[in-house]
């Protein structure tokens, strides 16, 4: 956690310790008094015996700084105490409760936020005396409507999550819940809040005191510091410096803390580019261009830099591929399927990533294009469909302006000509109305069809190869039969060549002519769809094949359990990947990386290759479909 | 069914629990409502693991959410050991929790961020005294190192091993009934035939009764004996696992087994057996809520909702005016 | 229609609910009008011959009953102090506030938006550090301070602007824009930073949605991708923060009213309730209040716009 929060983090805690310290103790310290006037010449420059000079009476200014943030701090840490506490419960409430209880607390809390805090601080203030503790008060109450709101906020987030959910059913009362499982995570922000608020405040206090209408004089304050010093400017500017430096300084080191705590709250990272670009792995010797491949991949690597180490998340893997054909890759999850696709597409994550290998389109070493080169492959030559259709259109606008979108960059039509276009694309992917649904926004679309347009809109420049990331695993069997079935039709029609990602084996079964299945970031068996399901070699495919329940095995069947789960691919054992859950080791699989060999077109990574025939699914189930 | 009825019921004294003419509602805004479940029934024997599948949307989920009661559902009766849950209110219904616990599809939301595993697991007994199992003893059952648990959060353990936490909380607690809504389908293969496997043992150690949601075919009949087919939040189909898939009555049962790629199951190419989307559940279809989509729709499906019924002798019941017999 | 309805509903209430409650407030401060215009020194038969004249002698309620009732056929009461119509008086200083609010956002957005995608497009890089360093410092130092430092710069040390005072636009505009300058500047920047963080933050997230990888698997430039599809879904945080900063500023802009010696409704309500001239202030209070209503009535209609899964039916 710790390595989290960065130097500025705790220097900006030392800072506010520092100065909470000096505000407790101010009468402690052996400095003058805050309103001992000529203790030294007036308007002197800082010197040892008053480090931050004198003002305009002789007063030394450090006591007075001192002196004034013990109403800075006061006010702050008090108001943002008082409102979060009056504010806090508040807002959990309206948040747990929902209906009633939120609707009224909301209510008023909107009132509350449509009044005047001007007029409400003034009038106190005038009513009351411009007391530490009634400014404290006033700031405290402001803060209240905004407390409610996003408490309430971070409230609603947690009570529709399922673990509060768990806890009713087991028959948790509302108040232990309350206590147990959403205060925990809401303090968290709150906390974060905590300290923002008291920058805010701090900094509200000093408006007061500017305007004249907090604490009094002589007791001295920032806000009246600063105002005073004001007039001074030319003469003795340290006089207006000196507070307005230490103010700053505590307001940024609020707001720096408060920052950090957020960011433990969510740790998003990393932007559209890579904000440093790693050293490319050593390329291997790499493999010749095999002629006649459409796609070659050679020897791809990429490893990710992070603290926790190098993890390799596709370590060596070649393939080609030629048109016409579906080239599956199956492995399971954090295997780098979906890593490799990306790497292939150069469409790495940001920073802190080396990529190694080659990557032929008809020759050409996609690896060495610039990004300007690279552009003009994707979309263009390259198409890609992700799993995931709720996200993989832009929310905010319409299918049209996405279909047609590619058209218009890469192939330069004109609106018209491209809106004409991407209805007939529609209509080829199947969507009834296309007209009418260019018009349409992506929410008012079933899954399905929206994974119908995504596929519309990687094939709307004719790409030669499609690559296809778990197209159907978001989507419901009868669906994802006629998905599957139209990028199949379409592979036909267009004679592209498809890579097809999967976890599912049996998707695959049905659509690939060949498989790569992969494990911890490496091809480990490879051959044609057929023979890998018929006849696994490697027991990790065999494994993965028993452990996966169907519909011809009886009911309560016992399936194959593989022990243990995969490494962690910032820290694979040496030798065999899959040993410490593999049936079949022996000795040389902890020694020794088993190549990836075998006969013909059959590859596997193995020591001791299983020979065994595994049950099939029938003949029939394979080719009904195609 | 599409259909309702509750000819498929068994005597009330046979079953542990018995759900008849479930409804939930949820209100979809501009006065509109989402017809999640519309007259659902089954029932459970002791001992008994039943499957209920359907795609997304089907109310799979609603149904075991308001087997519980959370919410309530807006009709119909839930009863365990012939005791009506949807009459109780208060601290009698919280007492009836402990003898129906769920085990939820994400395994990662359902557990606190902020708490030791542990202490998720010991939150049942806490609650309750006495009465329940050896935290630890219920740990190792579902095999993770007590130890282990004491000191780690959920975020430090992998799907799999958060998916065995709840079942461990749930279990901690001696239910009668365990409602698993999808609990495998966020895993691997490999993680969930681990879970599988962990499900059949424990449900013979503790012997439990189970409701075993999952939207694939193959998981369900895996556990299974008997399976409910539903959609749109009608029943179409209930019969042994076996018998369901070896002899599929339900056009829609078919379509579904259809579509399953590389099944092994001898029937036509699923584009054949169905065709477009499931309509909204916020306006259902009249009649017969599958017709849309049926290739075998005639007017009288339009019309007349099917009833529930037997076929095939035994107890296979299906809910169809034109079933495959 | 519904909502339109709804709004009308709830900005009747807020009124009602927050000018009685500030009559209210105003009535427990301790002093009244008559001292404000008598003088300490008046007898007090004089006093309560005012009091009576200005219907300062009537229960609360009635006072308040009045007041609205004036309020609905559109007679805003007369200041007490000045003896103007306080409707007239507002009107004078309205436009001037809300010059300083348009121009500020018009700085604070203008600056905020580049600067935010700019950090976001390499997040992490030594642009982006910069850019987030100099929010933080811009984010905390008060606004008073900027305003300080500010006028000592150009107007004091360069005199290319000056330091205080207002022309109104109909007098000349180039002079207007002038003196709306540094004021505008300053309250602007301290918004620059809250903004930039926020789209920067909300940017960051949008990128690696799959629709942006996707995007760019597509062949999509970083600036069309960046710009086209990034910026509009990214946008609802920095569309709150600025209908929260709209509402919350209207009438809360006195502190630069002060500094920059702008004759606008800030100011006119601080010296109306330090001179007990509550008709003023009930009349800045409306303001305020329906101001606010309005914000968030307009927060909404640009949610919609630029989220079509906000919009209804
Ligand atoms: N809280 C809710 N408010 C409104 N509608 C809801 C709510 N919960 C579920 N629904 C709707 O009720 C219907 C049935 O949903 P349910 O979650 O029970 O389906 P399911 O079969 O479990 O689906 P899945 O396989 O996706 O989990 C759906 O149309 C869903 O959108
Ligand atoms: S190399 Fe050894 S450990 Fe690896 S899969 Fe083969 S037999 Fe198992
Ligand atoms: S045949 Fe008629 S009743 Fe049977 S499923 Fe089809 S539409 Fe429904
Ligand atoms: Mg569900």
């Amino acid at each position: 956690m710790r390595r989290r929060f960065g130097a500025g983090f705790w220097i900006a805690t030392a800072w506010i310790s520092l100065v909470v310290a000096a505000a407790a103790l101010a009468d402690l310290l052996p400095i003058p008094g805050y309103d001992e006037t000529l203790v030294g010449p007036p308007r002197s420059g800082p010197s040892a015996e008053h480090p931050f000079g004198t003002d305009g009476l002789g007063r030394d200014v450090f006591s007075r700084v001192v002196h004034g943030a013990r109403v800075s701090l006061g006010v702050g840490i008090g108001a943002v105490v008082l409102g979060l506490g009056l504010g806090a419960p508040l807002g959990v409430l309206a948040g747990y409760r929902k209906g009633f209880a939120d609707a009224v607390i909301m209510a008023v809390n909107d009132i509350a936020l449509a009044f005047p805090s001007l007029v409400f601080a003034l009038a106190v203030v005038a009513f009351a005396g411009a007391s530490l503790r009634n400014v404290l008060i006033v700031l405290g109450v402001l803060g209240i409507p905004a407390w409610v709101r996003l408490i309430r906020g971070a409230t609603l987030s947690f009570a529709e999550r399922e673990f509060v959910l768990a806890a009713r059913v087991l028959g948790v009362r509302d108040r232990r819940i309350l206590w147990r499982d959403i205060m925990p995570n809401v303090a968290v922000p709150a906390a974060s809040y905590a300290f923002i608020g008291m920058a805010v405040v701090i900094v509200a206090e000093g408006s007061l005191a500017f305007l004249g209408l907090s604490v009094q004089a002589p007791t001295p304050t920032w806000g009246g510091l600063i105002n005073e010093g004001r007039t001074l400017m030319e003469t003795a500017p340290h006089v207006v410096l000196a507070p307005s430096i230490v103010m700053f300084l505590t307001v940024l080191s609020f707001n720096l803390v408060g920052d950090r705590l957020r960011a433990l709250t969510d740790v998003r990272q990393s932007g559209l580019e890579p904000a440093r670009q790693s050293a490319p792995l050593p390329a291997g010797p790499g493999a010749e261009p095999v002629t006649g491949a459409l796609l070659q991949v050679d020897d791809l690597r990429t490893h990710i830099h992070t603290p926790r180490g190098t993890v390799k998340a596709v370590d060596g893997v070649s393939f080609t591929l030629e048109r016409g054909r579906t080239l599956a890759i199956v492995g399971e999850s954090g295997s780098g399927k979906s890593m490799l696709i990306r790497t292939i597409l150069g469409l790495l994550p940001a920073a802190d990533v080396s990529r190694g290998g080659h990557v032929r389109l008809e020759g050409d070493d996609l690896t060495r294009f610039t990004p300007e080169e690279m552009r003009q492959v994707l979309g263009r030559r390259l198409g890609t469909v992700f799993q995931d259709p709720m996200t993989a259109l832009n929310p905010v606008r319409t299918i049209g302006t996405q279909v047609t979108e590619p058209l218009r960059v890469h192939l330069g039509m004109s609106r018209k000509r491209a809106r004409e276009e991407a209805a007939r694309l529609l209509a080829s992917v199947g969507i009834p109305d296309p007209a009418r649904t260019l018009g349409r926004y992506p929410h008012q679309l079933s899954g399905g069809m929206r994974q119908r347009v995504t596929i519309a809109m990687a094939l709307s420049c004719g790409p030669d190869v499609l690559f296809a990331d778990e197209p159907t695993t978001a989507l419901d069997v009868t669906i994802q039969d006629q998905v599957l079935r139209l990028i199949h039709r379409l592979r036909e029609e267009r004679d592209m060549a498809v890579v097809l990602v999967s976890h599912d084996l049996s998707v695959v079964r049905q659509w690939a002519d060949e498989v790569i299945v992969m494990y911890a970031g490496k091809v480990v068996e490879h051959g044609p769809a057929e023979q890998v399901f018929a006849r696994p070699r490697m027991p990790y495919t065999e494994a993965l094949l028993q452990a996966a329940p169907r519909l011809t095995d009886p009911s309560h069947h016992r399936l194959r359990v593989i022990p243990g789960r995969p490494p962690d691919l910032a820290d694979v054992p040496p030798g065999c990947p899959f040993r410490p859950r593999c049936a079949y080791a022996q000795d040389r699989c902890g020694a020794e990386a088993p190549p990836l060999t075998g006969d013909h077109d059959h590859l596997y990574a193995c020591w001791h290759p299983t020979g065994s025939a595994v049950a099939g699914a029938p003949e029939g189930a394979e080719s009904h479909g195609r | 069914m599409a259909g309702s009825g509750t000819a498929h019921l068994r005597p009330r004294d046979e079953v542990l629990l018995q759900v008849e003419n479930l409804y939930v509602e949820f209100p979809a805004g501009r006065g509109r409502t989402v017809r999640a479940v519309s007259g659902v029934s089954f029932d459970l024997a002791k001992g008994e693991t039943l499957g209920i599948v359907g795609e997304s949307g089907c109310g799979k989920s609603s149904t075991a959410r308001a087997l519980i009661q959370l919410p309530r559902p807006r009709a119909g009766s839930v009863r365990l050991d012939g005791l009506d849950l949807t009459s109780l209110r208060g601290e009698a219904l919280r007492r009836v929790r402990r003898r129906l616990q769920m085990i939820f599809q994400d395994p990662i939301s359902s557990l606190n961020p902020r708490r030791r595993v542990r202490e998720i697991v010991e939150e049942g007994p806490k609650v309750w005294g006495r009465g329940a199992l050896d935290v630890d003893e219920v740990l190792e059952a579902v095999g993770l190192d007590p130890a282990t648990a004491a000191v780690r959060r959920p975020h430090e353990f992998s799907g799999g091993q958060c998916q065995r936490v709840s079942i461990a909380r749930a279990l901690v607690l001696e239910p009668e009934v365990v409602i698993c809504d999808e609990p495998v389908s966020a895993l691997d293969v490999s993680v969930q035939a681990q879970i599988l496997a962990l499900l059949e043992d424990l449900k013979e150690r503790y012997r439990l009764t189970l409701v075993f949601i999952a939207h694939d075919l193959a998981v369900v009949k895996n556990v299974s004996d008997r399976i409910l087919v539903m959609y749109l939040g009608k029943t179409c189909e209930l019969a042994p696992s076996e018998d369901l898939i070896a002899r599929p009555a339900h056009p829609y049962t078919k379509a579904l087994l259809a579509a399953i790629p590389g099944s092994g199951l001898d029937l036509p190419p699923a584009d054949r057996l169905i065709s477009g989307e499931p309509p909204s559940p916020v306006d259902p279809p009249s009649g017969c809520r599958f017709r849309t989509r049926c290739p075998r729709a005639a007017e009288r499906c339009a019309r007349e909702e099917p009833e529930i019924r037997p076929v095939n002798g035994g107890d296979h019941y299906v809910a169809c005016h034109f079933p495959d017999l | 229609m519904i909502l339109v309805v709804h709004r009308l509903v709830r900005l009747v209430v807020v009124l009602l609910v927050v000018t009685f409650l500030s009559y209210g407030l105003l009535n427990l401060l301790p002093g009244d009008p008559v001292t404000q215009i008598l003088g300490i020194s008046a007898t007090e038969e004089a006093r309560a011959q005012l009091r009576a004249d200005m219907g300062l002698d009537q229960p609360l309620m009635v006072r308040y009953a009045d007041w609205l009732s004036g309020l609905l056929s559109g007679d805003w009461g007369t200041s007490y102090i000045s003896r103007v119509p306080v409707a007239d008086e507002l009107a004078e200083r309205l436009p001037v506030t809300l010059e300083l609010l348009v121009a500020a956002q018009l700085v604070a957005l203008g600056l905020a938006i580049p600067v935010g995608v700019a950090a976001a497009r390499r997040a992490g890089g030594a642009l982006d550090q910069a850019l987030t360093a100099m929010s933080f410092a811009l984010l905390s130092t008060p606004v008073f301070v900027l305003g300080v430092l500010l006028i000592l710069i150009f107007a004091v040390t360069w005199q290319v602007v000056p330091a205080t005072g207002w022309t109104p636009i109909s007098v000349d505009l180039g002079w207007n824009l002038t003196s709306v300058l540094l004021p505008a500047i300053t309250l602007g920047c301290g918004q620059l930073a809250v903004y930039a963080r926020l789209l920067r933050a909300d940017l960051i997230a949008t990128l690696q949605e799959d629709y942006i990888t996707l995007a760019r698997a597509r062949g999509l430039s970083p600036r069309r991708i960046l710009w086209r599809h990034a910026l509009r879904p990214s946008a609802i945080s920095l569309i709150t923060a600025v209908g929260l900063n709209l509402g919350a500023l209207i009438g809360g802009t006195v502190i630069i009213e002060t500094l920059f010696g702008l004759p606008g409704i800030g100011r006119l309500i601080v010296d109306s309730i330090f001179s007990r001239d509550y008709l003023t202030v009930q009349g800045g209070v409306v303001l305020i209040s329906v101001g606010y209503v309005l914000v968030n009535f307009l927060v909404d209609v640009v949610y919609a716009a630029v989220d079509p899964r906000i919009r209804r039916a």
